[in-house]
């Protein structure tokens, strides 16, 4: 029960540091880093809350979720980064630009 | 209760932000993706702490394994790829880069402070809510347990994750394909894995690739029964792909077409046509038919597994082939 | 009559049809063209199988694997479903028949643009017929994956500016949507929303749960002022393309938003449930007005329209506080006939849009040189969208806006009327501006290349559809009922089957 509890306040701790990354940080990686945090401060809250049971086996329904949710974040990882390499090949940036609609 | 769970348990929760913190905030790069993949190693003891060591294996393979091969993979191509291009222009987008850098590393100072004071309002909330869901619930277990038999497996996150709710791991299969797909559309994607092989490596590859083949194996079967299954397995056949590709083995040429498309819609492709197939013996779209189940299960698994190592090791290796 | 196939099949097929085609799409590029242009005559087949099914029978409720809620997934459908996913079938086959000919001139693109617009055309169909929360998680990751890789597509610096950014805001909108998610199963111990609209509880719980859904559905929504990511993607993309992400992309977030508040949040009570759809109300006004101001002042045709886009997205908004007291049914329909209205009539736009990039080789406004005469079905394309997004009669757009000024003069909320109405008069001024120009010459004639007649016919055929859904009342006002997705929480009306 208590680690439980002590594991669902760091997943709030984990999506609260990588909110902040998301939001501070300019470069593209580090973005993807915080992408990475903020879905595992979530993953903790939505498998971590099914332990909440004493004694009982954990709830599978949550579990089953979070590993299709890892999967997600994998597969957006992987493409986040590839389209990262592709801005910088074609414009040599690692961030975004703010103004760029007008050509 | 004893004092030693609560406080490994308080060690692992504080390892895990402090870890978070610098991973998103060190000034080194590299430093930051080494940081990021102990986080996820971390989390995998956390998630056996909560007895979830399906997620822990998950978490380590691909949170951990994958994503920071991935990272890592990047940043390689993101440092010597200025330096293959034209030295004159290189010189030019350094100078340029470090300029704008220190300007804009991160947001300024006033804005961060506003967006860290909103952050803590929003968890405070966050918090409360979950402070007010500390009843113990059930959740869905109970029935769980109560049709695991008609499931045809033995082990209750297979069951839910390959039967009960199929629908969502037929289109996370999709999803993984789709992010290869999106990756190979983009066609300024470089190619890494081109250089020499290693001696050693190579060795050692040849040794490992069938060792990690049989692992792969082994984890599908025992998803049936105990902790593993086609991710975690998929897994384990990428990096088995990886590391055969980074001793110098290619596919062959005729093999990079259509047959090797082949294998990474297999999995896709085998869980939506034996999920259709149903329907034509009178059950619900994905409902096996009584008895049915395990065989069923078993070839989805194995088709996914196939496709989810190839397109993993796909996905690592970056560039069309 | 007895069918051959019933409502569930036809709902399997809206979702496996798309996924199936990708899948041989990316097998056999060589044969991508064709297979993608069946696939979207089966799916619109499907569709129309559905609405009949639906029209017959009522509202669908489809346990896969049997089941059941809460243990399995459920897939539903009602009105609202079923007309959201009628305008995809239309929109989505009508820039099936266009892409061949934008493509052809970019092999490499065309390749990749199918296997991934079959798979956003999965997501959609299956967002729009799933029941599960978690399976709609699944769903907006795959539209939102899927989109943002279309949007790379042009592989121009502004375009994947504006497909990474693209790509991160919308990684960031689901992951808030799931955030929510884990709140309500651990709340009350269901993903699925006729089961949790029995169960859920005013409280803290199910409040947090709203703020991070909303919050992560209008970011992905675009709603001013979280509409700074979709100029540059809308405005980059190739034409089909934008045509897709603007016509139906965003309105998938927007359906699910519509959902979950209709059945899980709106019968909550309390101040957020009052003060959240007037918030809501006060952004979609601001974004009507400033959408339109922007979209008057851009000077490049793809960003016009997206700017214009913006502030279509508004009136989408205006419902929720129309529909607060009595006139709750009307305020929704309004809504649903301008979000069909804006689907048809803005993809009509960007293929035009597209035809006249085609022709001339850019889309500076000014320089569109007696386009009119030179591609004069693609300028009548142009205009007949144009006129359903002013809100003139006879077209869709028309319909929707009476409809909305009928629910705001009847509850005295004169502001909103005004709003409406003024956005017609910015969006006319923003429509003739570019008929202007395409009447006028500019001082060094244009060389024009020819644009294929699948391109033109493609644009003028959906333009034709935004004018046609203004006379469809007799025939929609019924389908749109079914369900009564915008009366009771659905779990009252869900054992119908």
């Amino acid at each position: 029960m208590s680690s439980v509890l002590v594991f669902a306040l760091a997943g709030l701790g984990l999506i609260g540091l990588g909110l902040y990354g998301l939001l501070v940080q300019r470069h593209l990686l580090r973005k993807v880093l915080a992408f990475n945090v903020i879905s595992s401060g979530i993953f903790l809250l939505l498998a971590g809350l099914a332990r909440r049971a004493p004694g009982a086996e954990p709830d599978p329904v949550p579990q089953a979720m979070v590993l299709t949710g890892i999967v997600v974040a994998v597969a957006a990882t992987a493409l986040a980064l590839a389209m990262m390499l592709a801005l910088r090949s074609a414009t040599g940036r690692t961030r975004l630009e703010d103004h760029g609609d007008e050509d | 209760m004893s004092l030693l769970p609560l406080a490994i348990d308080l060690v692992l929760a504080l390892t895990l932000l402090w870890l978070a913190w610098r991973a998103l905030n060190s000034p080194d790069l590299f430093r930051a993706v080494v940081l990021f993949i102990a986080l996820g190693l971390v989390l995998g003891l956390v998630w056996v702490r909560l007895d979830a060591v399906d997620i822990a294996l998950a978490e380590i393979a691909l949170g951990a394994g994958v994503t920071g091969a991935l990272l890592l993979a990047a940043l390689a191509k993101l440092q010597p790829a200025a330096s293959q291009t034209d030295e004159l222009q290189t010189a030019e987008l350094q100078t340029a880069e470090l300029q704008t850098d220190q300007a804009a590393v991160m947001a300024p100072i006033a804005l961060r402070l506003f967006i860290a004071l909103l952050l803590l309002a929003f968890l405070a909330g966050l918090g409360f809510a979950v402070w007010q869901l500390w009843v113990p619930a059930p959740g869905l277990s109970n029935l769980v347990e109560a049709r695991l038999d008609e499931s045809g497996v033995a082990y209750p996150v297979t069951a839910v994750l390959l039967n009960f709710r199929g629908y969502d791991t037929l289109l996370e299969l999709a999803v993984l394909l789709l992010a290869l797909i999106g990756v190979w559309s983009l066609s300024t994607a470089p190619h890494l894995g081109d250089e020499e092989p290693e001696p050693a490596l190579a060795a050692l590859s040849r040794l490992l690739a069938p060792l990690m083949i049989l692992v792969a194996a082994y984890l599908v079967w025992v998803g049936a029964y105990a902790p593993g299954g086609a991710f975690q397995a998929g897994s384990v056949l990428g990096a088995a792909g990886v590391l055969l590709r980074l001793s110098g083995w290619r596919l062959s040429l005729s093999a990079t077409g259509w047959p090797l498309r082949l294998v990474l819609v297999l999995g896709v492709a085998v869980f939506a046509f034996i999920g259709l197939a149903v329907i034509g013996f009178d059950q619900p779209l994905l409902g096996y038919p009584p008895g049915w189940a395990k065989p069923a299960i078993l070839a989805i698994e194995l088709a996914a597994t196939l496709s989810i190592g190839a397109i993993l090791a796909a996905l690592f290796i970056g560039g069309r082939p | 009559m007895p069918m051959l196939l019933n409502g569930a099949d036809w709902a399997t097929a809206l979702v496996f049809v798309p996924l199936l085609a990708a899948l041989a799409c990316f097998l056999v590029p060589r044969a991508a063209d064709w297979l993608g242009v069946l696939a979207a005559l089966l799916i619109l087949l499907a569709t129309l199988g559905l609405v009949q099914d639906l029209l017959s029978d009522g509202p669908l409720r489809v346990a896969v694997g049997g089941w059941g809620a809460p243990l399995g997934i459920d897939l539903w459908a009602d009105g609202l479903s079923a007309a959201l996913l009628l305008m995809t079938a239309l929109v989505g086959l009508g820039v099936s028949v266009y892409a061949p000919g934008y493509f052809a001139a970019h092999p490499q693109q065309q390749r990749w643009f199918w296997p991934l617009w079959l798979l956003l055309w999965t997501a959609l169909n299956g967002l729009y017929l799933s029941a599960d929360l978690f399976n709609l998680y699944v769903m907006l990751e795959v539209l939102g994956l899927s989109a943002a890789a279309l949007t790379a597509l042009s592989g121009s610096a502004t375009g994947l500016n504006a497909a990474m950014r693209y790509l991160l805001v919308s990684l960031l909108g689901s992951a808030a949507y799931l955030l929510g998610v884990a709140l309500l199963y651990h709340g009350y111990g269901t993903v699925d929303i006729a089961l949790l609209g029995q169960r859920i509880e005013a409280g803290a719980v199910a409040t947090t749960a709203l703020l991070v859904m909303a919050a992560g559905l209008l970011l992905k929504t675009a709603l001013l002022p979280f509409h700074f990511w979709l100029p540059p993607a809308h405005g980059s993309a190739p034409a089909p393309v934008s045509a897709l992400l603007s016509a139906l992309v965003i309105k998938a977030s927007f359906y699910l938003l519509l959902r979950l508040w209709l059945d899980l949040f709106s019968g909550l009570g309390g101040l957020l449930a009052a003060l959240l759809p007037e918030l809501l109300g006060l952004l979609g006004a601001a974004a009507v007005l400033w959408g339109s101001v922007q979209a008057l002042r851009q000077r490049r045709l793809k960003l016009l329209i997206a700017y214009s886009t913006v502030a279509q997205i508004g009136y989408l908004f205006l419902g929720f506080p129309l529909a607060g007291v009595q006139a709750e049914e009307v305020a929704w329909r309004a809504v649903l006939y301008l979000a069909l209205a804006h689907g048809l009539a803005k993809a009509a736009m960007f293929l035009s849009a597209g035809n006249l990039l085609q022709f001339a080789g850019h889309d500076r406004i000014a320089d569109l040189d007696r386009a009119v005469q030179r591609l004069p079905l693609t300028l009548t394309a142009f205009v007949l969208g144009g006129i359903s997004i002013m809100g003139l009669p006879p077209s869709g757009g028309f319909v929707g806006k009476w409809l909305l000024l009928e629910s705001a003069f009847t509850q005295g909320r004169w502001g909103f009327a005004i709003v409406v109405l003024l956005g017609g008069v910015l969006a006319a001024g923003y429509v003739f501006k570019v008929v202007g120009y395409a009447f006028t010459p500019t001082e060094i004639a244009q060389e024009g290349e020819a644009v294929p007649l699948r391109m033109q016919w493609s644009a003028l055929l959906l333009a034709f559809g935004a004018i046609l859904l203004g006379f469809s009342a007799p025939w929609l006002w019924p389908l749109l009922g079914v369900g009564d997705p915008f009366g009771l929480p659905i779990a009252e009306v869900g054992a119908a089957r």
